[in-house]
């Protein structure tokens, strides 16, 4: 595949602010209003056809930076990746060049069965060399780089051996990933497994830090008198999120940060608030780098 | 210690046929069962799946409500899983599922309204390509001319009926219950043209023989095929009608000259 024919960007990088997640039900009111937001991102999978929906993204890109954001790849598959999956993928990033794009540390396909959800890995040896194989692979085909966020999770496997925080250090280190760090799912995964979620940031390696990701969660109490986490995309941010957020912005400086909602999608203006409240934490990280720098 | 590969299987075992056994036995408990574990990720493969179907087909979803189209998905969805993140042709298994789906025995034309839902979804999202440019085919020799195969937009789809699926489609998605009301269930057969246009997806009613013409070109039989299947009907002005409105996107003329399709010569 030659990519020379490929769409320049017409917005330029993501740039280090706060950014929507774009859904269907947004399309003409972000195409017609253009709402003061920095960028968008696209969930791939929804505009690998023909028709309306991927005439919407040609419109908008020509207004904001995209980042195209994959959950059908399945990355974590011992058994390799679906070519004819990565080939649309790759048709669409020579469409829309997107500035960024990204996938997930997880897996999803396993004996040509699709699991339509993001479903965890043991964290061992064997896992790490097939995500590194998936992950090399990808990038050769799509001739980029591209980031791997961390999952949300509601179980561990016996056999893990490797600390989850580990596994994406050494993902990125060895593939030259850069990471997508979802702050929400360190919540979410420190809570369901009693990690230290603070410890999880500090163990990422800063310069690998494409991204980060914020979104709402739900708390589950279950019969026996449990309660987990689910990252269910669908409520606002977490008090208890944004304060890990700022603490993510103190260790990794400004980063692009994206608004995810993906169940019981709100009006646009509830998103553009969201992103207005991540906004402003960029804000003052920058002006505490400022001084700093001044000092 | 299972390997990523068995462990693998044995997950998607679990979330699909529902038997925890395998997998149970590689999750760490840790205050919460691990059936109970794999459940929740059960239930979000379940739900995500059964809103991609919900969402190819919302007539269908109409006519039975929404407890019996879940129950129907989900036993869908254990006994064909789909094979790929990609779920258009996952999407038509379903209205093959729900045409031999003894429940659904009572709406004889669910099955009907199922492959017209399918169908609009496709065209919806089918690749984008250009029309033919009708100027290309006036450098056809005459003689070349009976010797014609067509390539169908990737919109296009035929699609036949025992009832007035068309009708049921429009009343169902509109709320209309009084043209709900007013259509003859027993009619007779209705062969569609279903193909998108800068509006949507277009259902349009063809005569028989019109329809017979026209899925013959796009089975890419030669125009002296179509014309032979079709019998009588002006095949020269559907023809012009399909090529303006972009039902074809390329054109060969086939060289054997044969009646048969190229593959049957070799």
């Amino acid at each position: 595949m030659s990519f020379s024919t490929t769409a320049a960007p017409a917005c330029g990088p993501i740039p280090a602010r706060a950014g929507i997640g774009l859904r269907f039900p947004h399309h003409r009111a972000v195409a017609e209003t253009r709402p003061a937001i920095a960028w968008l991102e696209v969930h791939t999978e929804n505009y690998l056809g023909g028709g309306a929906t991927p005439a919407w993204l040609d419109t908008i890109r020509r207004d904001y930076p995209i980042s195209c954001h994959g959950v059908g790849l399945s990355l974590g598959t011992a058994e390799g990746l679906d070519r004819d999956h990565l080939a649309r993928i790759g048709r669409a990033v020579e469409r829309f060049a997107p500035a960024l794009v990204s996938e997930h540390l997880s897996w999803s396909i396993a004996g040509g069965r699709y699991l339509a959800d993001l479903l965890p890995l043991p964290m061992t040896e064997e896992a790490l060399a097939v995500v590194c194989r998936n992950v090399n692979e990808t990038q050769e085909f799509l001739r980029r780089r591209i980031l791997v966020e961390n999952p949300s999770s509601y179980l561990r496997y016996r056999h893990s051996t490797i600390p989850e925080w580990e596994f994406l250090a050494a993902v990125a280190a060895r593939t030259g990933c850069g990471v997508l760090c979802d702050v929400n799912n360190i919540y979410v995964s420190a809570q369901n497994h009693g990690w230290d979620a603070s410890a999880y940031l500090a163990a990422l390696p800063s310069a690998a830090i494409g991204e980060i990701h914020l979104a709402g969660h739900a708390v589950r109490r279950l019969d026996n008198g449990a309660v987990l986490r689910i990252d269910d995309h669908g409520s606002r941010v977490a008090p208890t999120v944004w304060t890990l957020y700022a603490e993510a912005l103190d260790r990794f400086g400004l980063v692009p940060t994206l608004i995810e909602w993906d169940t019981d999608i709100p009006p646009l203006a509830t998103l553009l608030d969201e992103a207005h409240t991540a906004q402003a934490l960029l804000d003052r990280c920058g002006r505490k780098a400022g001084h700093a720098d001044a000092a | 210690m299972p390997t990523l590969r068995e462990l693998q299987r044995n997950v998607a075992h679990s979330l699909i046929a529902g038997d925890d056994a395998a997998a149970a036995m590689d999750v760490v408990a840790d205050g919460l069962v691990p059936v109970a574990r794999l459940a929740v990720y059960r239930n979000t493969v379940i739900a995500s799946l059964t809103t991609a179907l919900r969402l190819s087909y919302p007539t269908v979803h109409r006519l039975v409500g929404a407890a019996f189209f879940e129950s129907a998905a989900q036993l869908f969805l254990a006994a064909q899983p789909p094979h790929g993140a990609c779920l258009d042709d996952y999407d038509l298994a379903f209205a093959g599922f729900l045409a031999d789906f003894a429940p659904a025995a009572a709406i004889p034309y669910l099955a009907g309204v199922a492959r017209l839902d399918w169908a609009a979804n496709r065209a919806l999202h089918a690749p984008d390509t250009e029309g033919l440019d009708p100027a290309r085919l006036a450098a056809v020799a005459a003689a070349d001319e009976p010797h014609l195969r067509f390539v169908p937009h990737p919109s296009v789809e035929l699609v036949r009926a025992d009832h007035p699926v068309d009708a049921i489609w429009r009343a169902v998605l509109a709320q209309d219950d009084a043209a709900m009301a007013a259509i003859e269930l027993d009619e007779g057969p209705v062969f569609l043209l279903v193909r998108r246009t800068t509006d949507g997806p277009m259902i349009a009613r063809l005569a028989p023989a019109a329809w017979r013409f026209t899925a013959s070109l796009c089975a890419g039989r030669t125009l002296e095929d179509a014309i032979a299947t079709a019998g009588q009907v002006d095949t020269a002005t559907l023809l012009a009608g399909h090529l303006i409105d972009g039902v074809f996107t390329d054109f060969a003329v086939d060289e054997g000259g044969g009646r048969q399709p190229r593959e049957d010569l070799s």
